[in-house]
């Protein structure tokens, strides 16, 4: 089954809709003719939705039907992708992209014919084909290559989504058509991700970068707020999720650490705020302390030697598989993260003081 | 510590070894990619970010300095010798390591010593989480490879390679198992699929066959209820994958559990009387579906730790950070074990019944040599049996002269 043009149209990304706009043989040079302002509009217009904070059901279907203008809906994305990244704003780009990908998905999940997903899915190569007999007594709509499966749940964190929760059998994921929808909007996160690498800015045309600078400014508070969370400027233990708890306790009496354990640890302590001469002094205690050695590895934790990235301890999940969580399941509530547990606590100690 | 005499005896027999035989090395799929480890005997540290761009190159530079350790990684990158920030990493190849150190097995550990570091208090078995003088946790440890660990190692592999193929749909060529040269089996997947998955992904494998994070009712397991939730149903012994594998999880513990293992659940008396007194009923049920309905007494909590118990029964044995870590360097086979003197050797997975590891992987078949051993309980090396030995001076076929050189229980008369 092949993609028509209205189906072009619903899904921008694919190569085949590349290929159409090329066909179009528009210049970007031309963008402020008013043979395509109808274009630039609608790329500001789907910047602006993503946005915005209203993405219901009914934006969705809303896009469904604008479809139907093709030569003005197929080429609006690419330009949308470039005057994202022109914007050179990471809270923009990153919105775009996943606007794109949620809007995707909602239409791909309403397709009524299995053989349109596989077509849209097969655009990203992925090795999955349609099922029709049940397996292990339910039915499923499509079996997934193992490694497009994997590549795909890299930020998924419910239990449904967990490898060892799937029938798995002879390298195949069996997966409902709902699932396939919801892995290909990953596939298209990432795949508009990658188009926002690339500086475009200068060769778009001055109204253009109007436009995105006018963009900018009007969401430049909500960029703003989502940048990162801070925490308080001194180290609240009280605040310590149950493993960094323990850790902790063990290396100030002198414990033995495994080697995720310290790292763990070093991390979470570096990335509250604690200064590394206070990190390295906590491991003092223990009996094969090496005061080089340990410098070494907290600087280099902190971004302060070698890569000058500052690492991020591991998530509950990887605590997890290394044995290494303390407690049990939904003991630690929703939180995901060692360091989401301590900037919640954090924030809850501090309105529980300021309120008393 | 060895000495040096020692020391030198045993490099100059890796070194013999190496003129003769680095050629038959297998060289790994890209070499160019790869980094390289090596930790030599003198100097006791870890030479990384080598790189050989042919593999003539690598044997010669094994010929000339004969290390104690060869390693490679299992990633590839463009630049392999740069630091490990700027090696620009390409992929890596999935990696298993199963190690007796990580399994608890029949004999207990007992040719096992450990010495605490903090007040030198010793023994024997596995060490202990803590220290019971002076509740120290780090321990000097000595371990020695015995049948019954090797036995529990292999068992392990067998059960990898089994999701492997069944599974994860890998080929019997795509699927490199070896034994370690020491106590343990690896198991490398070389398919160029799965080659750019990242640690996320490769942690999602090792949760599948460890079973980490598995909920029985995504494995054919019904509840009804909902204040008082009881299992309706499970799987059966011979479904597919987890299914299959919690089913005879639980018809295995069921089957031989005594009082203070079900205990050990958190299992009331009542619970435990049930299970204990419908032990024929329970075997027979298998045949009709599951002892699901038979025990009544079983609420679902209790279900939940007896499945949580067959669960770990059947989930296999791996290092769970070597898996994980996609930078890893890796025991190269075909070299030696600096800590035995055996070799790392590979074998088609179809063999790994029949693998003697304490017969293939004999590097050293020609000659004797005298050594002192202080001390060496019973062992096996090739069809002959040695020991156990005590302070006293024997004259051994070389492969067990550089294994007990190499493990540190004896020393060259000079």
């Amino acid at each position: 089954m092949a993609l028509t043009r209205s189906d072009l149209a619903k899904y921008p990304f694919t190569l085949d809709a590349a290929e159409f706009v090329k066909l179009l043989d528009l210049r970007i040079e031309n963008l402020e003719s008013d043979d395509y302002k109808p274009i630039v509009e609608r790329a500001e217009e789907r910047l602006r939705k993503a946005l915005s904070d209203d993405w219901t059901k009914a934006e969705y279907s809303q896009l469904l039907e604008d479809v139907e203008i093709p030569d003005v809906e197929i080429p609006s994305f690419p330009l949308a992708v470039m005057m994202a990244a022109a914007s050179g704003n990471e809270y923009i780009k990153r919105r775009y992209a996943l606007f794109e990908a949620k809007r995707a998905y909602e239409i791909i999940r309403m397709e009524e014919k299995l053989e349109k997903i596989l077509e849209i899915a097969r655009a990203f190569d992925w090795k999955v084909r349609i099922v029709t007999e049940k397996v292990g007594g339910r039915k499923f709509d499509f079996a997934l290559s193992l490694r497009d499966f994997l590549r795909n749940t890299g930020r998924f964190h419910e239990k449904e989504w967990k490898l060892v929760n799937k029938i798995l059998l002879k390298g195949e994921v069996y997966l409902t058509k709902h699932e396939v929808s919801r892995l290909l909007q990953e596939e298209i996160q990432r795949r508009i991700e990658r188009r926002l690498n690339p500086e475009f800015r200068p060769s778009l045309p001055e109204s253009i970068l109007e436009r995105v600078e006018r963009l900018k400014q009007e969401y430049s508070g909500k960029a703003e707020k989502a940048q990162l969370q801070r925490y308080p400027d001194s180290v609240v233990n009280e605040a310590f999720p149950p493993c960094i708890s323990q850790m902790y306790g063990a290396a100030k009496s002198g414990s033995h650490l495994s080697h995720i354990e310290r790292f763990a640890l070093t991390s979470f302590l570096l990335n509250i705020g604690m200064k590394p001469e206070d990190v390295i002094n906590l491991f003092r205690s223990s009996a094969d302390f090496n005061e080089r050695m340990t410098r070494y590895q907290v600087e280099h934790i902190s971004g302060e030697r070698g890569s000058r990235t500052r690492y991020v301890p591991p998530t509950c999940e990887t605590l997890k598989t290394h044995g290494v969580c303390p407690v049990a399941e939904g003991f630690c509530g929703r939180f995901r993260h060692p360091l989401i547990y301590y900037r919640k606590k954090t924030g809850r100690l501090k309105s529980e003081s300021t309120s008393s | 510590m060895l000495e040096m005499d020692t020391l030198a005896f045993i490099q100059s027999k890796f070194s013999e070894y190496y003129v003769e035989e680095a050629e038959n090395i297998d060289a790994p799929a890209s070499i160019e990619q790869r980094e390289f480890g090596f930790i030599l005997f003198k100097e006791k540290i870890m030479i990384r970010h080598k790189g050989f761009k042919r593999f003539e190159d690598f044997v010669s530079f094994l010929k000339q300095t004969a290390p104690a350790h060869v390693y490679y990684s299992t990633a590839y990158y463009q630049t392999p010798e740069e630091r490990m920030e700027n090696k620009g990493w390409l992929g890596a190849d999935l990696y298993f390591d199963i190690d007796a150190d990580h399994i608890h097995t029949a004999c207990g550990k007992i040719h096992d010593r450990w010495t605490c570091k903090g007040c030198g208090f010793a023994g024997r078995g596995m060490a202990p989480d803590q220290c019971p003088i002076c509740n120290n946790r780090s321990f000097e440890e000595k371990i020695w490879p015995c049948e019954v660990c090797l036995e529990s190692a292999k068992l392990e592999a067998v059960k990898l390679l089994d999701i492997l193929t069944e599974e994860c749909g890998l080929s019997p060529e795509e699927v490199k198992v070896s034994f370690s040269g020491h106590r343990g089996y690896h198991v490398q997947v070389e398919d160029e699929s799965l080659r750019s998955l990242e640690s996320v992904a490769h942690k999602e494998i090792v949760d599948y066959v460890t079973g980490t994070g598995l909920d029985p009712l995504f494995h054919g397991f019904e509840v009804s209820g909902l204040k008082r939730r009881r299992f309706t149903a499970g799987p059966k012994m011979d479904d597919f994958g987890w299914r299959g594998r919690v089913a005879r999880g639980i018809r295995d513990f069921l089957a031989s559990a005594t009082e203070e293992d079900l205990k050990s659940l958190g299992l009331n008396k009542k619970a435990i009387d049930e299970i204990i007194k419908s032990k024929e009923g329970i075997l027979k049920s298998w045949e009709r579906g599951g002892p699901w309905k038979i025990l009544k007494g079983i609420n679902f909590e209790q279900w939940t730790a007896i499945i949580k118990r067959a669960v770990e029964s059947q989930s296999v044995k791996i290092d769970t950070v070597v898996t994980t870590d996609i930078h890893r360097l890796i025991r190269m086979p075909k070299t030696l074990h600096g800590g035995t003197g055996l070799l790392k050797v590979s074998f088609p997975t179809d063999d790994i019944e029949e693998f003697d590891p304490l017969k293939d992987p004999v590097a050293f078949k020609k000659g004797e040599a005298t050594i002192y051993v202080e001390e060496a309980p019973k062992f096996r090396l090739g069809d002959e049996e040695f020991g156990p030995f005590k302070n006293e001076s024997v004259e051994l076929p070389m492969a067990a002269a550089i294994f007990l050189l190499c493990k540190g229980a004896a020393k060259v008369i000079t």
